[in-house]
Formats: structure tokens, C-alpha cells, sequence
């Protein structure tokens, strides 16, 4: 059955069509068609008649409680970080990108990578920008811009908290080296968070809780360069890369 | 409940703290919220807990929102998010799944877990789904969502959950078929 049979024959069934005369003429002309659209009515007849579930009174007075108690005890991440901090943070990524340009400069004395300058340039503007929309676990809204909102976020995130990244990485590069190393299953969600972020040839080989969930990806080739990336599950954005 | 006023305006006030206007978030979305971590996990517990966290991830992003999509689109997404989380903690570390119990001291409770209630066989039936056809159905036969909002949702493009509650509710068909074989 082709794709276009299927789109009419699943919006014929729940309704969504405009103007139905095609879908009726495929329904009618076409024996399979007929009965996948007898299905398709028939399961949404029984779904579709189940209510929305809902808390009750109770339910929703402790998860407002909970919430707020949770915020407390925790404050957000909101707009007001001090104007200082903010500062040190880009004066502190500007040390070290102007670092990083003068080893890659020497690099390229000796026959490095061209582009490494362009780079470090496009780091640098970067870490300027303000934080933008976090990617979401499944998919982000604008995948041009994905590589620009998970430095930003990368930066934003490790404004705040000083996270044992490094050692992590460190052990996961040990474990891998030693044999030990062992890949977790993977699903729908992790494998389209990877893939939005461009990171189609890694798999994850660990998942820790620090301040939230990380998991921790790797290359799947154990041979190519072992960088270590740390990626938030809340919302599918790079905290941290390694190596 | 529809939000007053500009949602985008609303959660510009959560970024500053403002307990009112994230409170008024919280009650347009929390139900659906709810509803959606409930169908998604199965367990009223666990939906609970998603919940919470679903929403102490907006008020925390909050600042991070640029308008690209609508508010509870974005909201959803980081619910569906945090079930898939759970999901795979739950994986890893395998819990006893408790009946609902009702609360005496709740008037609303036996109320509120009968409405969550599907009939065993749909229940049955949409538990052997694969999941990403199981949220599709979910999301846009149960919710209600058009499909648009349910594709923005779950991250693919429309064409691809059109297919995926297709084929969802083919093998519902299937599976409801075989239940009432005798």
C-alpha cells in the first residue's frame, strides 16, 4: 500500500479529511483498503471514547506542594546571575580560546588543521551569546542551529556547577581501554537525541546522576580519537566534551 | 483551561521568579501533562513523579523558550522526555508495580483513578506496542493532539507519526482481534 493510501485512509478514519471524496473512492475501489479502514475506525472508536486522565484534588495539591518545595531547596537557573559572574565566565573562555589559537597557530607552524583558527573564532562567539533554547530529548525546533544552541548551552551549564566531567571521562576511556567497557541498550529516544546532535557514530556506554541524568557517549569505533560527550537527558544538549 | 494573556509573556515572568504566573502555567498544562505521562508510563505513581519533573524542567528552561513553537508543544515534549527517562531508569532497576490505591482522606481520588482507567484490553493492547507507535496513538487517538503538535512533540516529521498511528492502531486492531478470539 502506498504512503499516500495510508495518510487518506487513516485521516478518513478519525475525521481529519476535508474533502473525503478520494479517500472514499480508494475505501471503495480497493479490498484491503476497505478493510484497513474498518480497522482503523473500529480501534479508534474504542480509544478515542477513553477520557483523559486526570489527579485529583489531592494529587494536584501535593505535586504543587512538592514542586515548589523542590524549587526551594534547589533555586533555578534563572536571568539572575550576577553581571560580574557572567563576565568572569567570558573572560575566562576568552583566556582560553586565546590559549587554544596560539597552540593551534603552532600547530599549524608544524602542519596543523587550517580551519582550527575559524574554529576557535566560532567558539569564542559562542560563548558570548546567551544561552539558547535547549534541544529537547527528542528533537529541537531548528536543527540548522543546533550546533550553535548546544555550545551556548554547554557553556550555561557548566556555569554553575562544578561537575567531575573530566574524571568521568577519564574512567570511561579506562574501562574501554581494559576490555570492560560495555554498551548500554539503547532506544528510540537516545538514538534520535544522539542523531540531533549530530553524534550518529556514537553510542552510549553509561548513563550517571549528578545534578540530573548525563548520559555518557562515545565513540562506537574504538579505535577514533576517544572523546568522552556528556549529554542532559531533560532536554538532549551536550554539557561537556572530553578529549 | 486556556491561558490568559500571551503564554510567551508568561513564562518571561516565570523566568523572574514570578510563583503567580508559573503557577498559571502549571494549571493550563498539568492535566494533559498528567494524562500523557500516565498513558506513556502506566503507572500512576510514576506519572505523578514525571510530572513534578516535567514541570521543575520548565520553570528551570524557562529562560531558554524563544517562541519557536507554542508553549505547551514545548512542554509536552520535555514530559514525553522525562517518561522516557523514567522508562529507562526503570529498565536498569526494575520496581514492583503497585496497584492505584484511593486515599480516604481524598474525595476526588476513586474519581480521578477511574477516569484514568481504560478498558483492560486497550490497556493490554497498548502496552504491546512498540513505543514509538504506542506514544504516536497516544498522543494524537488519546490526547487528542493534531498530528502537527504530536509530530513536533516526539521530534519527526508529520508524515512519519501519521505512519507510526497507522500502523499503531493496525496492530491494536490485531491485538484486540486476538483477545476476543476464543
Amino acid at each position: 500500500m502506498h504512503e499516500h493510501d495510508v495518510d487518506l485512509i487513516a485521516a478518513l478514519a478519525d475525521g481529519s479529511l476535508g474533502d473525503e471524496t478520494e479517500a472514499r473512492a480508494l475505501v471503495d475501489s480497493c479490498d484491503i483498503c476497505h478493510t484497513e479502514y474498518l480497522e482503523q475506525t473500529e480501534v479508534l472508536a474504542l480509544i478515542s471514547a477513553a477520557p483523559s486522565a486526570r489527579m485529583s484534588d489531592l494529587e494536584k495539591a501535593a505535586l504543587h506542594r512538592d514542586l515548589w518545595t523542590e524549587l526551594r531547596r534547589a533555586p533555578a537557573r534563572t536571568g539572575s546571575t550576577p553581571w560580574w559572574q557572567r563576565w568572569s565566565y567570558v573572560a575566562a573562555g576568552l583566556f582560553v580560546v586565546v590559549g587554544l589559537v596560539g597552540v593551534l597557530n603552532l600547530a599549524q607552524d608544524t602542519g596543523g588543521e587550517a580551519s582550527d583558527t575559524t574554529i576557535a573564532a566560532e567558539a569564542l562567539s559562542d560563548l558570548e551569546a546567551p544561552a539558547e533554547e535547549g534541544v529537547p530529548f527528542v528533537a529541537g525546533e531548528d536543527g540548522a542551529e543546533g550546533g550553535a544552541e548546544t555550545t551556548a548551552t554547554t557553556a550555561a551549564a557548566e556555569q554553575t556547577l562544578d561537575l567531575p566531567f573530566a574524571g568521568l571521562a577519564d574512567e570511561a576511556r579506562a574501562r574501554r581501554d581494559e576490555g570492560t567497557m560495555s554498551t548500554l541498550d539503547s532506544d528510540e529516544g537516545s538514538e534520535e537525541c544522539l542523531a540531533r546532535l549530530g553524534l550518529d557514530e556514537h553510542e552510549v556506554v553509561d548513563e550517571i546522576e549528578l545534578d540530573q541524568t548525563y548520559l555518557v557517549v562515545m565513540p562506537v569505533d574504538a579505535q577514533a580519537e576517544q572523546v568522552v560527550t556528556f549529554v542532559t537527558i531533560a532536554d538532549c544538549a551536550i554539557a561537556h566534551v572530553d578529549g | 483551561m486556556t491561558l490568559p494573556g500571551n503564554e510567551a509573556e508568561l513564562l518571561t515572568r516565570v523566568v523572574s521568579g514570578d510563583r503567580q504566573a508559573f503557577d498559571q502555567v502549571m494549571l493550563a498544562h498539568e492535566d494533559r501533562v498528567f494524562s500523557v505521562c500516565l498513558r506513556i508510563l502506566g503507572d500512576r505513581e510514576k506519572a505523578l513523579d514525571a510530572t513534578q519533573d516535567t514541570f521543575l524542567t520548565v520553570f528551570r528552561k524557562a529562560e531558554q523558550f524563544q517562541g519557536r513553537s507554542a508553549v505547551g508543544t514545548w512542554i509536552y515534549r520535555i514530559a514525553v522526555n522525562t517518561c522516557y527517562d523514567q522508562l529507562r531508569r526503570a529498565r536498569r532497576r526494575p520496581t514492583e508495580h503497585l496497584p492505584d490505591h484511593v486515599d480516604p482522606s481524598d474525595p476526588s481520588a476513586e474519581e480521578a483513578i477511574a477516569s484514568a482507567a481504560l478498558r483492560p484490553e486497550i490497556e493490554t493492547a497498548l502496552a504491546a506496542l512498540p513505543p514509538d507507535f504506542r506514544n504516536a496513538v497516544i498522543l494524537a487517538d488519546l490526547e487528542g493532539l493534531p498530528l502537527p503538535e504530536a509530530a513536533e512533540i516526539l521530534g519527526v516529521p508529520v508524515g512519519t507519526v501519521k505512519s507510526r498511528v497507522f500502523r499503531g492502531r493496525r496492530l491494536l486492531a490485531q491485538h484486540l482481534g486476538n483477545q476476543t478470539d476464543p
